[in-house]
């Protein structure tokens, strides 16, 4: 590996502070959560920074906290804690499911939830050193190319698919990013973090230069209402989502009162399906109604060459995560 | 079963917590100055010192900030124990516990180690006496050409920290993360049951 | 079959201890005062002339100590191409991950910077990927004289093997079925990487290799560097792995002796592990059509099978294809034609020639059962191979055993029913492959001592691949002079003081060396007879080289895989529910070890039908998913519990009638799981691997037999 500096933050501060101040040293910054994703992409030159600041040496950001209409979790919260955290898992499960099918234990283990989120494609293209959008060229190549596991929604010029499973979720859970940067903190809704590529190909969300994702709120979830996570994958373990689902349903009884459906492996940002979700709106979630949203959330697909057969996997995966859910209450 | 041979430098160290272990520093040292003579690239990478505490002994130690985990220990302290397979976090050969939690030493900075613990597979027998997953794997054949046996060994060792009486499925689980090309899943899966105190179907212990 | 007392039961290995514990040195784990590390740089294209190669910048990096490239070193890596000159660096470079230069520094970090400051000028070339695309007249030549292959006789045609009239065989034919069957290149993936040390002390060589065998690596390395064999000692005492792709010497044990004597200190050549997916070796994809015809009550007529191997630009290995034998059948053409390509070099993996081709010939059986409305077992019990090629007698054959015993115990015809039955979304078949794995005997050595104190020493040239081959050899040894297996202690792994042994390849050592043990053990017990045991620091010491032959006998050993799966036919996801595998491998010296020989196979012949390929981009000839991450190794969430069963047949030759067990246990479950597969859903998928598009898609198609 090229030579870097390791820089420790005290606090979230601290740490916008020393990716200012390598930056105005005119050092390239790399920030770690958990480490196990920047250091492949280090090794694999992919990036070099000159400093990587180390956001896990934070103490205190880890933790989930219930505040008056939210909940608060720490950026910094390992995977594996949040997957088996109580509350977590009682009340936001499509969150808890996500962070428990990361990966595996050891990554789970080292990962964030913000190194989550945040975390580069896992386009083999990407991946393998082409010079593409992402890497800071001006091409895709897996358009043309061997697409299989690429976006069938929101693709174009890039048709990377975002790699997180813990995004979807949140994003089903309406939940609200804090990010903290040089220029001051901002919140944004986890939906509007995720950014096109036609906005900017060669970045996946909106953190602007030297901002970091301190922590993320969730409004706390409203009476009846039960949410899942579905990932397909194509070896049971450390793989990214071939197709993935989160979805949260409230429900009154056996009525839907607001539903949100998000899908995670089909395209560049985790693609949320409002017309599905409207169909759930003051009904019962029958079986054929679950096929209806399945259809639904479909309409629109545009599959590359090789990926066709994501269409019939979402559908049916959005089928059955709903109607499990709805089986939930 | 036998003794177990200890590395040279960990004899005499001791389980308990020494406050300073001189020798890894001095051998590090000492190697470095002999293989950085007149290697700008290395004297230019910035170093850090650390206090890091490796089956149950502290050391102070510095390190290149690019250095792995696996690369202290492999390359500076001589635990050659654990292996590098991947140096990706794709394949579980390298895998330690830190602070009791089983990761992927390819991808942990040593610099990241500061004031943090370490065990990894030489800390696991004890006195001379085999952990009861080492003697179960043994048994089961659990190696076959044991290369990523080590990074096996922890998992799950952190698996039956934290739950003493794993079912099956659950042992598989908290193994996903080590793979063995040698496929000997079946017989490690067998290994870790029998040294768990899950009741097995040939009269385990209950 | 006599019953044994020390051999034949379940036995722990011998160095498990050290296995368990961390102890057990690798390559990689060795360290030597002063030692350098090296990295290899590669080419990114698949095809193209190196115009020059700047290595100034990189000389200049503080650390670097020595840079070695075509320009200055021309050594012939005779193992990497045993047709055409493979040198260390090649130019034209004619794949993506050909070496160019390899740079030894004070430590790896410096070692691989400096890699990146070299500066390469390509031209590049024209390249082609596919083998029947490589022998079509417009494609670029990748080795002079063409893309089709020379035979070791240097001919250029595809190798054929003929037996009665195919013209009568399908004349006699009630029902001739045609299809064709794609393989993808897999890797052998070992979790050890390829890594390498040499040393020298004066004109005397020691390299610490990573090696399946090293009496070979040794010979190999005194041939490519033109010295003595004598001056050359290998060792090799722990090894993680190879599966077929670390047997003969590697261009690491030649580039880091010729670093190390450039320098003067020890080299360590280390692979990433990206490197070791495209550098080293993983298994020739075949493509392979095939014409067969049967009478209606099942009898085979005609077997025409024509294949090609794609090995890459290199011939490291055979690229031959395995299977017909297995059955009977008086009309079989074969031709096996074996191509250059652009893609990563083709060679040994785990029964090199068989699962890929085992999954076409099985499938194809499959459906001509399907066709005459016969069950598969049946179809198999009648054209299974009776002699060998139908006219040589086996020494011992067990096959008809494997077939039925399994059955009774896979409940085979409870688990299996007409194709495409089952109907729902979840839908369950059964499928079967049979096979055999020639199990040769050759040429070996081994030398037996015993000091006053009564204890036995074994000197043999294994170096115990994870097989438990030192537990092996112990345990014959130990059975022929009727002492326990503590009263011999295993020496191997290093050339200075063990024997010849063909190593762990093609799976020979125990039916090799095995028998060198077993006639030490002989002549050592007679000079105890004759001359009393040895006193104070006397030893007594048999050495002995065999060289048996099967007197005119085909000598094989033979499995049938049964697996049960189920399909979800929405999602396309494969569940393996159970699996079967039936081994004849004659004797079993260790029933422990052997099972773990046998389920490790089958989870390797699982995962290259479910998962594995190293993909390509087409445009550019670049594989884009080498490592664990990318080929979807399984992983212990994806394996099942997988049975054994063995058919102890009483085997005339080999150590107490011991056949091969090594490779044949991945031979027929590429085949199992495809006609399982096809049993469930009536689907037939034709390209390995079973990736979740090919599913879906074949999955969305009518039934193949509706």
């Amino acid at each position: 590996m090229r030579a870097f500096a390791n820089a420790t933050p005290k606090n979230l501060t601290d740490a916008v502070e020393q990716v200012k101040q390598a930056k105005q040293g005119q050092k390239s910054v790399a920030i770690a959560g958990g480490g196990s994703d920047l250091l492949g992409m280090v090794k694999d030159h992919l990036v070099s920074p000159d400093v990587i600041v180390h956001l896990a040496a934070i103490k205190g950001n880890d933790t989930v906290t219930e505040l008056a209409g939210v909940v608060k979790i720490g950026g910094n919260i390992t995977l594996d804690a949040l997957s088996r955290h109580p509350l977590i898992r009682e009340k936001y499960t499509a969150l808890a499911d996500a962070a428990g099918v990361v990966g595996t234990p050891q990554i789970r283990n080292a990962g964030t939830l913000a190194g989550n989120v945040c975390q580069r494609p896992w386009c083999w293209y990407f991946r393998n050193g082409f010079p593409c959008f992402k890497a800071g060229g001006n091409q895709c190549f897996s358009a043309a190319g061997e697409n299989q596991l690429h976006a069938i929604f929101g693709g174009g010029p890039s048709f990377i698919v975002h790699p997180s499973d813990t995004a979807p979720a949140l994003v089903a859970l309406d939940a609200k990013f804090h990010i903290t940067g040089p220029a001051g903190e901002r919140t944004v809704a986890a939906a509007d973090f995720f950014t096109l590529p036609k906005v900017n190909a060669a970045k996946e969300n909106s953190l602007a230069e030297g901002e970091i994702l301190a922590w993320v709120e969730i409004p706390t979830a409203k009476p009846g209402t039960r949410s899942m996570y579905h990932k397909e994958l194509d070896r049971e373990a450390w793989t990214h989502a071939i197709v993935s689902t989160a979805v949260v349903l409230e429900l009154d009884g056996a009525t839907c009162r607001s539903a949100r459906i998000v899908m995670g492996g089909v395209a560049p940002i985790p693609w949320r399906v409002p017309e599905a979700e409207k169909l759930l709106v003051g009904q019962r979630v029958t079986p054929e109604l679950a096929v209806k949203i399945g259809e639904t959330a479909l309409i629109g697909a545009t599959p590359l060459a090789k990926n066709r057969y994501k269409v019939p996997l979402a559908k049916e995966i959005v089928r059955r995560t709903v109607a499990a859910v709805a089986a939930k209450a | 079963m036998g003794k177990i041979s200890r590395r040279r430098f960990v004899e005499g160290t001791g389980a308990g917590v020494i406050a300073v272990t001189a020798v890894p520093l001095e051998a590090q040292q000492k190697k470095s100055a002999a293989t950085a003579s007149g290697a700008a690239s290395a004297s230019a990478a910035p170093r850090t010192k650390i206090a890091v505490t490796i089956n149950g002994s502290k050391h102070s130690v510095e390190v290149e900030d690019r250095w792995t985990l696996n690369e202290l220990l492999r390359e500076h302290l001589e635990l050659t124990g654990t292996k590098l397979g991947c140096d990706r976090s794709e394949c579980g050969a390298c895998t330690v516990l830190i602070d009791g939690k089983a990761m992927y030493s390819c991808t942990q900075l040593a610099v990241w180690m500061d004031g943090r613990s370490v065990q990894t597979v030489e800390g696991l027998a004890k006195n001379g006496k085999l952990d009861p997953l080492q003697q179960a794997f043994i048994e089961h054949d659990a190696p076959q050409c044991g290369y990523c046996t080590s990074g096996q060994l922890m998992s799950a060792k952190a698996l039956l920290n934290r739950n003493p009486r794993p079912t099956r499925d659950e042992v598989q689980h908290a193994m996903a993360g080590n793979i063995c090309r040698c496929s000997n899943y079946n017989h490690y899966v067998e290994a870790v049951i029998a040294a768990s105190d899950t009741p097995s179907a040939k009269g385990g212990k209950a | 079959m006599n019953p044994l007392k020390t051999a034949g039961h379940p036995t722990q290995r011998i160095d498990a201890l050290k296995r368990v514990t961390g102890t057990a040195t690798y390559t990689s784990d060795k360290h030597f005062p002063g030692m350098l590390y090296a990295r290899v740089l590669r080419s990114p294209h698949p095809h193209a002339r190196v115009k020059s190669v700047d290595v100034s910048k990189a000389q200049a990096m503080p650390g670097v100590k020595a840079i070695i490239t075509r320009d200055n070193c021309d050594v012939v890596w005779s193992s990497g191409d045993t047709r055409n000159k493979r040198y260390l660096f090649n130019n034209p470079v004619r794949y993506a991950g050909d070496a160019v230069a390899c740079v030894a520094a004070i430590d790896r970090h410096t070692a691989e910077e400096a890699t990146r400051l070299i500066a390469v000028e390509y031209e590049t070339l024209p390249f082609v990927l596919d083998a029947e695309e490589a022998l079509k007249p417009e494609a670029p030549e990748i080795q002079p004289g063409g893309n089709l292959s020379a035979d070791d006789k240097g001919k250029r045609e595809a190798e054929v093997y003929k037996r009665g009239s195919l013209d009568r065989g399908f004349a006699e034919a009630d029902i001739v079925l045609e299809d064709r069957f794609q393989s993808a290149h897999h890797n052998n993936a070992q979790l050890e990487p390829r890594v390498s040390i040499a040393l020298w002390e004066g004109d005397k060589l020691t390299v610490h290799a990573a090696t399946q065998g090293i009496a070979n690596c040794r010979t190999d390395i005194a041939r490519d560097l033109k010295m003595p064999v004598e001056n050359v000692r290998v060792v090799c005492e722990y090894m993680g792995g190879g599966f077929g792709n670390k047997n003969q010497c590697q261009d690491s044990d030649l580039m880091a002796a010729v670093l190390a004597k450039k320098t003067g200190t020890p080299v360590k050549v280390e692979f990433s592990r990206k490197e070791d997916f495209i550098s080293v070796h993983g298994r020739w994809p075949v493509t392979q059509y095939y014409k067969v015809g049967a009478k209606k009550d099942g009898t085979l007529t005609a077997l025409q099978v024509r294949g090609y191997s794609g090995m890459g630009p290199y011939r490291k290995g055979r690229g031959d294809q395995g299977g017909p034998e297995v059955y009977q059948c008086a009309n079989v053409e074969q031709s096996v034609t074996t191509v250059y390509t652009n893609m990563a070099v083709s060679a040994n993996y785990r029964a090199p020639a068989y699962p890929h081709s085992v999954f076409g010939l099985e499938s194809v059986m499959d459906d001509i059962a399907t066709r005459l409305k016969m069950d598969p077992l049946e179809f198999r019990l009648k054209n299974m191979t009776r002699k060998y090629r139908d006219s040589v007698e086996y020494s011992s054959i067990g096959l008809e055993q494997c077939l039925r015993e399994g059955a009774a115990k896979f409940e085979w015809k409870k688990r299996w029913h007409e194709p495409g039955l089952d109907t729902g979304n979840i839908r369950r078949g059964a499928g079967m492959g049979m096979g055999g794995f020639g199990s040769s005997v050759g040429k070996s050595e081994a030398i037996l001592k015993v000091d006053s104190k009564g204890q036995y020493h074994l000197y043999v040239g294994v170096t115990d691949v994870g097989t438990a081959a030192k537990t092996t050899m112990g345990l014959i040894a130990a059975e022929e002079l009727a002492v326990p297996l503590e009263k011999v202690t295993v020496h191997w792994g290093d050339t200075a003081d063990c024997p010849y042994s063909v190593g762990e390849s093609g799976g020979r050592t125990t039916s090799f060396t095995g028998v060198s043990v077993v006639e030490a053990a002989k002549q050592l017990k007679k000079q105890i007879a004759e001359k009393g045991m040895p006193k104070g620091s006397d030893m007594l010491t048999a050495s002995v080289v065999t060289d048996p032959d099967t007197k005119g006998l085909a000598r094989y050993s033979f499995l049938a895989d049964f697996c049960e799966l189920e399909v979800d036919m929405s999602t396309g996801h494969i569940k393996i529910l159970k699996f079967l595998a039936v081994h004849d491998s004659g004797r079993v010296i260790n029933p422990l070890t052997a099972q773990s020989q046998v389920q490790g196979g089958v989870i390797q012949g699982l995962s290259m039908a479910l998962h594995e390929e190293l993909l390509y981009d087409k445009r550019r000839g670049i594989p884009i998913n080498a490592g664990y991450y990318g080929a979807r190794i399984m992983t212990h969430l994806d394996v099942p519990l997988v049975e054994t069963m063995f058919i102890e047949t009483d085997d005339p030759f080999g150590p107490f009638g011991a056949k091969t067990l090594g490779e044949p246990p991945i031979v027929g479950v590429v085949a199992a799981v495809a006609n399982a597969f096809f049993n469930a859903t009536g689907r037939r998928i034709k390209s390995l691997p079973f990736s979740r598009d090919k599913v879906l898609d074949a999955l969305g198609k009518k039934e193949v037999l509706a």
